[in-house]
């Protein structure tokens, strides 16, 4: 890397997100526009007026047995469930495969932090009796992505990120990287999220309900990579390819067109950007495409520290056959990510 | 792609058993244990009531009050370890801030303050919106590259205890990929109730100082700290006429897919990530002379690291040592991989197979070489580090001295 060639692709899709349970809501949200954030009801933080994006319409019992989703958190229950959604929607045969070359690398905001103050609350305020040891596993931020590990038996590579509003960039620049080492044959990647009353009211406390805590939403989106190669082998159905990522950490003052530069690189004009994160919030990015399509899924599904996975999900729906589409994330503080995609099967060399 | 040897030109390190380099290298030669009692909360309520508590840390020995006040913990020790690697190495002022970056591991983070935040709330307190500032790991990511100037690449891995090995394995791809010039990677983490209370309510932490591959071991100790090294391509350290402290050749990180908090209990996925570690690295396993193991103390991991390594060096086992530094730092829980990593560093330097202290007698099911009798001398090239996570998160570092 920097890679410019398009021989990753992307051969399965999900997505849980406030639009509803699946591909087609989401599709259709971005088909109409309509937003699809919700009154955040007055109890969460004891304030009016705020929106939140809340998947409303996700039951775990509808894809497992009620004992089994119990012993999940909620960002877990999204992945399990997701991860088995993306898996089928590749016409990945498991039987058939070596589950030692599939991974699983997800960007994952909150997740783990519900149950950590479940736990505590419960030392707070009774002392060890009100320990509940079954929650504290799941306390911890990779809780979703090896929780899908173990449900669905991926012994490949298998990492988590957290990096603000970039957190699903994160793993997916390493998702690439791995593939192109060849350390697996296909990764599940994206990012996961999920909003719970107690992080609305941190957000709260520390002012920023108004600001980047603003429409605070929850879901899944995963994107199911591997080289075209394999996906050609094996029968796939391709649906994009990716070309090159790029990012950079900070935009330190005084040398910020540096910065800019070195993050769009000598990417070709795109069809359509998708700006996530805080990217559609930087005339530094916004500006540079002033003709060009712009999608923008935080404004229709609302934003989460994970929402990457759900914004490239959704630029991939968008992109027809041939069209070269740009995904842009940014996060307050940094980091910055653009990754090149290419709606449908790649041109061959 | 022509492939790059990435070298190590920078430590840092601050922890219980040492607040730099030199003084943490003359606890692991002498086998220093850092476990004893925690005055950071209250933890008589538990069967466990001691860990590796950096003692004696007062933030304004090293930030003035306005920059402390900014910081969680967490993230004070990373600034601090990052700084010592970062001056130590130089790169930081030989590159442009953009071919400088930071891969962090993280554990609890800020989750003391966070800590803070919820009692205050349950009890109708006001609140310090300060105090859930640093929650989250990419807080202490963000406070290394803002402190530094580093504005190539920020990003903060949570796999638990595996993150921070992970992190440095995939600051070498960065450079590998030539994405950076430079990267300050490791991990950083602190004490936390959530943790002391957590592992408690579990049973896998030892009354005593732990004991890792000993008899009558009861489990983990907990700790506190943060470890960095800086990498870069060999060719480029070598011509900027930096100091080249070792190697990292090559990691695995996969996941065991088998129980959230128990490892697959035969050992065979942790020897397939060592043994793909090894493979990535290009190093025939002959040529590893010791591990630095997971090695956390707890009745089941140490067997099952045992039997990894059996079917990993088969009958070269008795040959290679499996030692655990934990003995010394306790687990430092997100730090662990990087601190473990730096020590083995430190290992290879020094000639020397560093010891697991604490030993309490031969279990049966632990029957290789762990150092227990002290440090050996050693001409060996190359060590693994094994880090071990919930979730069945594995990850195997490849360190060389040359």
């Amino acid at each position: 890397m920097p890679r410019n060639s398009y021989d990753i692709v992307v051969t399965g899709l999900a997505a849980i997100s406030p639009a509803g349970v699946g591909l087609a809501p989401l599709r259709e949200t971005l088909q109409s526009g309509e937003c699809r954030l919700t009154p955040m009801p007055v109890e969460v933080v004891g304030e009016a007026g705020h929106l939140w994006g809340r998947v409303e319409g996700f039951r775990a019992t509808d894809f497992m047995p009620p004992l089994k989703a119990r012993k999940f958190d909620r960002a877990s229950l999204f992945a399990v469930v997701a991860a088995g959604m993306a898996i089928q929607d590749a016409g990945i045969d498991l039987a058939t495969l070596d589950r030692t070359r599939i991974g699983i690398l997800l960007g994952c905001g909150f997740g783990g932090l519900p149950n950590s103050e479940e736990f505590l609350r419960g030392y707070f305020t009774g002392g060890t009796d009100m320990l509940v040891p079954m929650l504290f596993p799941n306390t911890v931020p990779n809780a979703p992505a090896s929780n899908a590990s173990i449900e669905h038996g991926l012994k490949g590579p298998n990492v988590t990120h957290v990096q603000r509003l970039c957190s699903a960039e994160s793993a997916f620049l390493m998702a690439l990287r791995f593939l192109e080492e060849e350390r697996a044959d296909i990764i599940i990647t994206g990012g996961v999220d999920e909003v719970h009353p107690f992080i609305l009211q941190g957000f709260r406390d520390m002012g920023q309900l108004r600001r980047y805590g603003a429409s605070f939403a929850e879901g899944v989106g995963l994107l199911v990579l591997e080289k075209r190669d394999h996906a050609v082998a094996r029968g796939a159905s391709i649906r994009a390819s990716v070309g090159s990522g790029r990012t950079i950490g900070l935009l330190p003052k005084g040398s910020e067109a540096e910065g800019v530069e070195r993050l769009m690189g000598n990417t070709a004009l795109p069809s359509l950007v998708c700006f996530s994160g805080i990217a559609d919030d930087l005339p530094c990015l916004t500006e540079r495409f002033p003709a060009v399509r712009a999608l923008v899924p935080g404004r229709l599904l609302g934003r989460s520290l994970a929402m990457g996975g759900v914004a490239m999900v959704s630029l991939v729906l968008s992109l027809a056959s041939g069209e070269k589409g740009l995904h842009l994330a940014a996060s307050p503080e940094g980091p910055y990510y653009a990754f090149d995609f290419h709606g449908g099967a790649p041109v061959q060399p | 792609m022509e492939s790059r040897k990435i070298a190590i030109t920078g430590l840092g390190i601050f922890c219980a058993t040492g607040k730099d380099v030199p003084s943490f290298t003359d606890s692991l030669l002498s086998g220093r244990c850092g476990i004893g009692p925690v005055d950071m909360f209250d933890v008589t309520p538990f069967p466990s009531r001691i860990a590796a508590q950096v003692r004696g840390y007062d933030p304004l020995d090293y930030f003035e009050r306005k920059i402390a006040a900014k910081l969680s913990r967490t993230d004070q020790f990373a600034v601090i370890a990052a700084g010592e690697a970062l001056a130590e190495s130089g790169a930081g002022t030989h590159y442009s801030p953009y071919d400088i970056g930071v891969s962090l591991g993280g554990g609890a983070a800020g989750m003391g303050q966070g800590e803070r935040w919820l009692q205050d709330t349950l009890a109708g307190r006001k609140v310090h919106p300060s105090d859930l500032r640093g929650l989250l790991q990419d807080r202490t990511t963000t406070a290394v590259a803002a402190a530094y100037n580093l504005a190539g690449y920020q990003g903060s891995i949570t796999t638990a205890c595996s993150s921070s090995a992970t992190a440095i394995g995939w600051g070498a791809d960065l450079i590998a990929t030539r994405r950076l010039k430079a990267v300050v990677c490791g991990g950083s983490d602190s004490l936390s109730i959530l943790t002391f209370a957590g592992f408690n309510s579990l049973r896998v932490v030892d009354p005593a100082p732990c004991s890792p591959f000993s008899l009558g071991r009861q489990g983990i100790s907990l700790g506190e700290g943060s470890a960095f090294m800086v990498l870069e391509d060999e060719r480029e350290a070598r011509r900027r006429g930096a100091t080249i402290h070792g190697y990292i050749l090559g990691y695995a990180a996969a996941g065991e897919a088998f129980h959230m908090t128990a490892p697959e209990p035969n050992g065979t996925e942790a020897a397939r990530v060592m043994a793909e570690a090894a493979r990535y690295a290009g190093i025939p396993l002959d040529r590893i002379g010791w591990v630095n193991a997971h090695g956390t103390g707890t009745p089941l991991n140490d067997v099952v690291e045992s039997k990894a390594m059996k079917l990993v060096f088969g009958e070269r086992v008795k040959e290679v040592p499996l030692i655990s530094t934990k003995a010394m730092t306790g687990h430092c829980l997100g730090a662990a991989g990087a601190i473990e990593a730096l020590a083995t560093v430190v290992g290879l330097r020094k000639g020397v197979i560093l010891q697991t202290i604490n030993f309490r007698g031969s279990d049966p099911e632990c029957d290789l070489d762990y150092c227990h009798a002290g440090p050996k001398q050693s001409d060996t090239e190359v060590a693994l580090s094994n880090s071990f996570a919930f979730g069945g998160n594995i990850t195997s570092l490849v360190i060389s001295r040359s």
